[in-house]
């Protein structure tokens, strides 16, 4: 079968890449101080527990899962460590592991009910957010918590050599590590054949809870370091911080070419899909257009990149047939052939 | 015989390539008659096209004595032509009668007459000469009594012309007898019945004529009487094909697998054994526990009791890895659920359960990986450009080859093939058949489960009938027949 260049393709691998550059082409005319360094480097800065957090995430929603109740999750954690650091003389480092420890266990947690109770990941995370909420508010008794101690507050504010932001960095990290897992390893390759057919990846012996309890763990943690990104960099903790990341997050997700049904995507997909997410925001706000047309933007964003995900599989399963006919017939040819000979 | 369904040149193209060539073939009232053909050979399109599930692009479509250029279901489901595919179409949270009366109104114009549509289904079912409680949520009723009621549907429209798309195929052999009672009936009352099959036992008994189609060309149609079954088969194929069963040369060794006392997932007292160089053919009707028993001896359902030995030693198989590591191999019964990941490319799929063991610290092997992979997908001899193909692009035959190249992959020794032929074409079997008696010469040793009588008795060494979740007893080479396996199928 020839392998040519196939617009189709590319743009399905690309999709997000290529609405980010027309994205970032619109607002440089709209208007001239978008395309700066120092913009771009704001947009990487506010966006970058966003891609930590989209690291973890992924890995539910390529194994056929979805988890909402992340933002919830955000919101205990960050009330907690900063409860922690305002009331105890724990050193910061140890109350950072802290707060990655509570987002493990209550990624685990939704794990387990998810097992045990036999439901989907969506089911459970649909019940579990308004319990996460809850005991936020009830720690937080619903107030803002300020003045952390410098150590914190450098995690999300410090500039290495003076231009780029440690969060850029840190999210860096996490995104080369995670897509090398994705891609190269072999716990990465099983999380995407989980997410294509479970019964047939527990039938080739493949440790199915096991990897579902890993994907909830390595999620936990990604999800405990962005909120500490996030809130160091904000100064300031409250449990309205966090709600509504989930569906940022989410929806870069599927943006990034991650299929609803699971199994597909990559991570560099992802990456686009929350630069995309970024761009947009701080495009409209430089633009002077209001957050709740913000809001609408990134809803018909995430409608669209749906429709093109189902748009792409019927385009597929006609191809499919196309593929068995042609098959099929140099098949035959081929045995035909040896017959003559 | 008076004419009912005639086609006239019938073509359809998918984007280019011909599904349908210029077909043309008729059909007589009150017969039944066999369609058969490879995988691809063009049934399907056939039936869509004549049902008007598809468009057709040429020729046209007589049904009794009136002509049709294009065709939508509802003028198909008018003139009396209705499918029973093999995936039924019943609302399984619904009872039989509104299952029967979908789409159809019983009663006045704005309310629907419940006692008359139950009444009504009932008397179909009496003149079909079935019992079923029309009350029965169609969830609660076996595949059979699906089948049944997807019949009755179509006689409660008056069907004049029943496309059966290989119904016999979840069936077991007694339900077959049956439904084969059912088919009598309705040729009685005149209603023609085109029968899809791969099973040419059933068509010879079954069967009052043929017809043979191959590369979505018509071939042939012949009176069943007139034929024999190495016709048929070379017609289909359009080549000669050797005994359905290849003869093989294995010697058989020691013992490689014994199950005493088995016991879980429904099954007790299993005791059997399989010797290396042997295949253990395993039969019974669907439902009797030859399945269960291979997940249990797989490690995919625990087990509740009993003993395995593998090569004499007691083993302890909790999981699918367990079993894997023991060189137990499974070929799945249910192929796009269990076996394969579809949407994934043929080289994810065979390496799938090795990657572990070619992985360095969690970073897999490309290298490696490849190599296997090419090992595999050459010795199956798996019909695709390259293993670069995703496995749903391929026909069920070659995807079946890509989970016995998966499950060899893993250095299995002792394999168990859960319906090893189901659903794939004549020339695919063949290929199955010569890797299984090329994997017992080698040593290895096969447990294979199968409804197919003809494979059974073909490619066994000995047989183990199931009945009930439990062995009902075991034959040898010289008592095998079709009798005596059916008797201890039914537990006689």
């Amino acid at each position: 079968m020839k392998k040519g260049f196939s617009f189709n393709d590319f743009l399905k691998n690309n999709v997000a890449w290529v609405i980010l550059a027309l994205i970032s082409l619109i607002f440089t005319f709209l208007n001239p101080r978008f395309l700066t360094i120092r913009n771009l480097t704001t947009v990487l800065d506010q966006n970058a527990y966003l891609v930590v957090a989209a690291c973890g995430i992924v890995l539910i929603q390529m194994s056929g899962n979805l988890d909402i109740s992340i933002g919830y999750q955000m919101s205990i954690i960050g009330v907690i460590v900063g409860t922690l650091l305002l009331k105890t003389a724990l050193p910061v480092f140890l109350i950072c592991i802290i707060g990655i420890v509570i987002g493990i266990a209550m990624a685990v947690l939704n794990c387990w009910l998810a097992e045990r109770l036999k439901l989907s990941w969506l089911i459970v995370s649909l019940a579990t957010q308004n319990i996460f909420l809850g005991i936020s508010y009830l720690f937080s008794g619903s107030k803002t918590m300020n003045g952390f101690p410098q150590g914190y507050l450098d995690i999300g504010q410090t500039y290495i050599g003076k231009a780029v932001p440690l969060a850029v960095i840190i999210a860096a990290v996490c995104f080369i590590i995670m897509n090398f897992v994705l891609s190269k390893t072999y716990f990465g390759r099983y999380i995407y054949a989980l997410g294509g057919n479970e019964e047939a990846t527990r039938l080739a012996g493949i440790n199915v809870r096991l990897m579902k309890y890993m994907i909830a763990i390595i999620a936990g943690f990604f999800v405990g370091l962005s909120t500490l990104m996030l809130t160091s960099r904000m100064g300031t903790a409250q449990s309205g911080i966090g709600p509504g990341t989930e569906f940022t997050v989410i929806t870069a997700v599927f943006l990034g070419g991650v299929s609803i049904r699971g199994g597909e995507g990559k991570l560099s997909g992802v990456l686009a899909g929350v630069l995309l997410l970024g761009v947009l925001t701080n495009g409209m706000q430089l633009a002077g257009i209001d957050t709740y047309w913000q809001s609408i933007c990134k809803g018909a964003l995430m409608i669209g990149a749906i429709a093109f995900d189902v748009y792409q599989l019927n385009r597929r399963q006609k191809v499919k047939k196309e593929e068995i006919a042609k098959m099929e017939e140099s098949a035959l040819a081929a045995e035909k052939e040896k017959e003559n000979k | 015989m008076k004419t009912i369904l005639e086609l006239k040149g019938l073509s359809k193209f998918y984007h280019g390539v011909i599904a349908l060539d210029k077909v043309s073939c008729s059909f007589g009232e009150g017969e039944i008659h066999a369609l058969i053909g490879e995988n691809g050979a063009g049934k399907s399109t056939l039936i869509k096209s004549v049902s008007g599930a598809i468009q057709f692009d040429e020729g046209s479509i007589v049904i009794n004595g009136k002509e049709f250029t294009s065709m939508t279901p509802d003028q198909a489901l008018d003139a009396g032509v209705a499918v029973i595919y093999q995936e039924f179409c019943l609302v399984p949270s619904m009872n039989v009668a509104e299952n029967i009366f979908i789409g159809q109104q019983v009663g006045s114009k704005y309310l629907a007459d419940i006692p008359q549509m139950h009444q009504k289904a009932q008397e179909i079912f009496e003149k079909l000469g079935a019992k079923i409680d029309t009350h029965a949520m169609v969830n609660t009723l076996s595949t059979a009594q699906q089948q049944l009621v997807e019949i009755a549907k179509a006689v409660s429209r008056n069907a004049k012309v029943l496309f059966m798309d290989e119904p016999s195929a979840t069936l077991a052999m007694q339900e077959v007898q049956a439904m084969f009672g059912i088919m009598r009936t309705l040729k009685e009352q005149g209603v023609t019945i085109i029968y899809v099959s791969h099973r040419l036992d059933e068509i010879f008994e079954i069967c009052d004529r043929v017809t043979v189609m191959r590369d979505g060309k018509y071939v042939s149609t012949s009176d069943i009487k007139d034929i024999t079954r190495q016709q048929l088969i070379n017609a289909m194929v359009g080549r000669q094909l050797d005994s359905a069963c290849p003869p093989r040369n294995a010697k058989i060794g020691d013992v490689a697998l014994e199950v005493k006392d088995l016991m879980g997932n429904g099954d007790y007292n299993i005791d059997l054994a399989v010797h290396h160089g042997e295949v253990l053919g395993i039969a019974g009707l669907v439902g009797s526990g030859r399945s269960e028993f291979a997940k249990v001896l797989y490690g995919a359902v625990p087990k509740d009791g009993g003993h395995i030995y593998v090569e004499g030693k007691e083993v302890e198989i909790n999981s699918p890895s367990q079993a894997i590591e023991l060189g137990i191999g499974l070929i799945p019964e249910d192929r796009k659920t269990e076996g394969i990941l579809l949407e994934y490319p043929i080289d994810w799929n065979i390496s799938l359960m090795i990657l572990k063991k070619l992985s360095n610290h969690m970073v897999i092997n490309m290298q490696a990986v490849k190599e296997t992979v090419e090992k595999y997908f050459k010795r199956m001899r798996i019909k695709a450009p390259s293993t670069q193909n995703l496995v749903k692009s391929l026909s069920g035959g070659n995807q079946q080859k890509v989970v016995v190249a998966k499950t060899l992959a893993a250095e299995t020794k002792i394999i168990i093939f859960d319906e090893p032929t189901r659903g794939i074409d004549v020339g695919a079997k063949q290929e199955i058949y010569q890797l299984m008696n090329e994997l017992v010469e080698e040593g290895n040793a096969i447990i294979m489960i199968s409804s197919d009588m003809e494979e059974v008795l073909g490619m066994s060494d000995r047989i183990v009938v199931f009945h009930e979740g439990t062995v009902a007893g075991e034959l040898e080479k010289k008592d095998f027949s079709q009798a005596n396996v059916m008797s201890l199928a039914s537990g006689l």
